[in-house]
């Protein structure tokens, strides 16, 4: 029973389908199984669905559509996680956000879905953050990475301005911090005194696996992203 | 069989319908005045007795309207044509347009832009590449390549073919190429394939007694035919675009009369082209606006027929390298083509005056057609593709589309997605080492040759071409066309390995 529900899981969440992805988390939850390992299964299935796209045959909606459809189910499974008691540790911390006077939110939305997906602990500050928030957040919740994204060219200073802001409070060496987004290039990336860039919302996992060190590249996947 | 592209809008037009009117007229006041030279004895009466005034000593065919107006009634406005692979089998016709393997005698040296003979292992690389491109629909092994290294040229366009059919599945095609063409029919009739034959006319008026003798040997073998008229505006034909279609609609119509003649209901489609001379060089300009505007008359005038077309505006540059004025001679005059209801139209691989050919541009010039044919399939309107419950659902930021059911289903059938072009983010593109749309179409051309299997002959059809081509090279050894010289180089070149 367990294995066909975790199955059950994985191929709900590689059709894209929250409704049917959150009933087989209940039915999870109602059959006992272990729900850690039940997580484990949407992490599997994005994983594949991931690496469809990294070999060209999956698209940005196919990923999108299967992190999406694991969100109903992924609160259930917290839930039951809490309700337990079981002790549940991603693969490391992440806060992530827009900068201020930018409200553009679907790459930071599909980079903190994918790393949720990845195993990542993802504290998500919306759009349109401020200095101090990003701040406070990573004062807060200790992160392992700070994922900063900015759309348009004016507010991409801002990603420094956080940066500096880090310095001043000396916690600037506690935290990694990756920035992303369209404005950006590799020469702006260095100048503000990021450690990763990527330009693209589906490598930046595998971005900040290699700046955590647990870099599993599969050597088939061509993968170009910027460890500065 | 092979889908291609359907139109889904109106033709483009450039012509009124009094133009049209004007145009038509006119082309039969040519036949009946002047009339068509007609090198062929058997032809000459043919005509005689299908009530056209012949003058058998200036063997001058004068064709009555009514019997060219009839002939054009009995032309079909579909023909099939039978792959070796039925899943390539074309149905030529109506609004669909499929693209036709381009021209071009050498091949490319990428590096030196020179051109030389091609060999026999160029020739076939160059087929596999055809037959795995998603948008080339019809081959023409024949007419690439024509310049080989150590085949003689009396015989190389029958290797071309031969050539083309052992590495494609995909339909082919011949021409009138002195007397090659009955052991093309020969080997395609054995194998169960059509071959429609271009049959090039000369301009003006002008029919000599090869291509009528072709156009006998086509019929007769239940093959579609294809009469060819390119002409020179300004030098064989009046400088005047309109007086170039008139002149060039009279000799379509000749042809048309001839073919029906021969045989009535025979499939036709109808390859056209004028190029107004360029009047300090004395050469044609092979790819120019003009060129495009004849095409849409042509186009015009074939579809008031109901024959189908085959256009040549943007099979070639004139630009000797793979570069900016190739890109945009061969797009733009094939999109207006296209545009204007073309059915087949030659394209992929060939320029710099029909001089040369690479796989390369092949495989750019795919692109292009894929991004054509999209186009011209248009937009679907109904209620799921209007998506107002959608919009309306998702609401103004932060919702979007990327996660929705519909974005999945739809996007991929709305996008054309070019398999070579630079589409990669400006930094990707610097860390991936600067990679043009010609540097991809390379590696593209490596993985094809490394990966794609074209489907294989059976034995027995691989006897068949081998027979064919043991008859046909035996013939010219005996006529002396191939010298013993000749003999010992051309048989060394088969043996290299495919």
């Amino acid at each position: 029973m367990e294995i066909e529900i975790l199955e059950n899981i994985k191929k709900a969440v590689m059709g894209y389908n929250r409704k049917e992805v959150a009933s087989w988390a209940r039915k999870a939850v109602e059959q006992k199984v272990d729900p850690i390992k039940a997580l484990n299964a949407f992490t599997e299935a994005i994983r594949q669905v991931g690496d469809g796209f990294e070999r060209g045959e999956l698209w940005l909606p196919d990923l999108v559509g299967a992190a999406d459809a694991m969100q109903d189910g992924t609160l259930i499974l917290e839930e039951e996680i809490k309700r337990t008691g079981v002790e549940k540790k991603g693969i490391a911390t992440v806060v992530a956000g827009t900068v201020f006077g930018d409200i553009h939110s679907i790459g930071i939305g599909m980079v903190c879905a994918l790393l949720t997906a990845a195993g990542f602990d993802v504290h998500m500050l919306g759009v349109n953050v401020k200095v101090e928030q990003f701040v406070e957040a990573v004062k807060q919740y200790k992160p392992d990475i700070l994922a900063m994204s900015a759309l348009l060219t004016y507010t991409a200073q801002e990603q420094g301005k956080v940066i500096d802001a880090l310095k001043k409070e000396g916690i600037r060496n506690k935290v990694k911090v990756m920035v992303g987004g369209g404005a950006l290039n590799i020469d702006f990336a260095k100048r503000i005194g990021a450690d990763g860039y990527e330009p693209t919302a589906p490598r930046a996992v595998d971005l900040a696996r290699k700046l955590l060190g647990i870099d599993k590249e599969d050597k088939n996947v061509k993968r170009i992203h910027t460890q500065i | 069989m092979l889908k291609g592209f359907t139109r889904k809008f109106k033709p483009l037009e450039v012509l009124s319908e009094e133009g049209l009117e004007a145009i038509h007229r006119g082309s039969l006041d040519v036949l009946e005045t002047t009339g068509v030279r007609v090198e062929h004895d058997r032809a000459l009466k043919l005509f005689a007795d299908h009530g056209c005034k012949v003058d058998f000593e200036e063997r001058m065919v004068r064709i009555p309207p009514w019997l060219a107006e009839e002939c054009l009634r009995k032309c079909p406005s579909h023909f099939k044509m039978k792959a070796r692979d039925p899943k390539c089998d074309l149905m030529v016709g109506g609004n669909t347009l499929y693209f036709k393997h381009g021209m071009g005698m050498r091949y490319l040296d990428l590096d030196t832009w020179e051109t030389r003979p091609a060999t026999v292992k160029e020739h076939r690389e160059a087929m596999i590449v055809a037959d795995a491109l998603d948008n080339l629909h019809l081959a023409g092994a024949y007419e690439f390549y024509t310049d080989r290294a150590s085949i003689p040229p009396c015989i190389a366009m029958l290797e071309n073919i031969a050539s083309g059919i052992r590495s494609s599945a995909k339909a082919e095609h011949f021409g009138v190429v002195a007397g090659l063409e009955k052991f093309a029919i020969k080997m395609a009739k054995e194998l169960g394939i059509t071959i429609y034959g271009e049959l090039g006319s000369a301009v003006p008026l002008t029919f000599f007694n090869e291509v009528v003798e072709a156009t006998f040997l086509y019929a007769e073998a239940g093959f579609p035919v294809e009469p060819t008229v390119a002409m020179t505006a300004g030098a064989e034909g009046p400088a005047t675009l309109a007086g170039a279609v008139v002149l060039l609609n009279a000799q379509v119509m000749a042809s048309v009369v001839m073919a029906q003649l021969i045989k009535p209901g025979i499939g036709i489609s109808i390859k056209h082209a004028i190029k107004p001379m360029d009047m300090r060089r004395g050469t044609p300009y092979f790819s120019c606006v003009s060129k495009s505007l004849t095409t849409v008359m042509a186009h015009q005038l074939l579809r008031r027929y109901g024959i189908p077309s085959c256009s040549s505006a943007g099979y070639t540059s004139m630009s000797k390298k793979i570069d900016f004025q190739c890109g945009y001679e061969k797009a733009l005059g094939t999109l207006i083509s296209a545009l204007s209801g073309a059915n087949l139209h030659v394209f992929q691989g060939g320029s710099g005056s029909e001089l040369l050919y690479h796989p390369v541009l092949s495989i750019l010039d795919d692109d292009v057609a894929g991004w054509i044919g999209r186009f011209l399939e248009g937009v679907e309107v109904n209620d799921e593709m209007l998506a107002i419950d959608l919009i309306n659902e998702v609401g103004a930021i932060p919702g979007h589309y990327l996660n929705k059911e519909h974005t999945r289903k739809w996007w991929r059938k709305e996008q054309f997605i070019p398999k070579v072009a630079d589409m990669e983010t400006y930094p990707v593109w610097i860390q991936s080492g600067k990679k043009d749309a010609l540097a991809l179409a390379k590696e593209r051309m490596e993985e094809i040759l490394a990966t794609h299997k074209p489907k294989p002959l059976t034995p027995h059809e691989e006897q068949i071409i081998e027979d064919v081509m043991k008859e046909a090279r035996e013939y010219y050894r005996k006529r002396g066309l191939i010298s013993d010289k000749e003999w010992v180089a051309y048989m060394k070149a088969l043996e290299s390995p495919i």
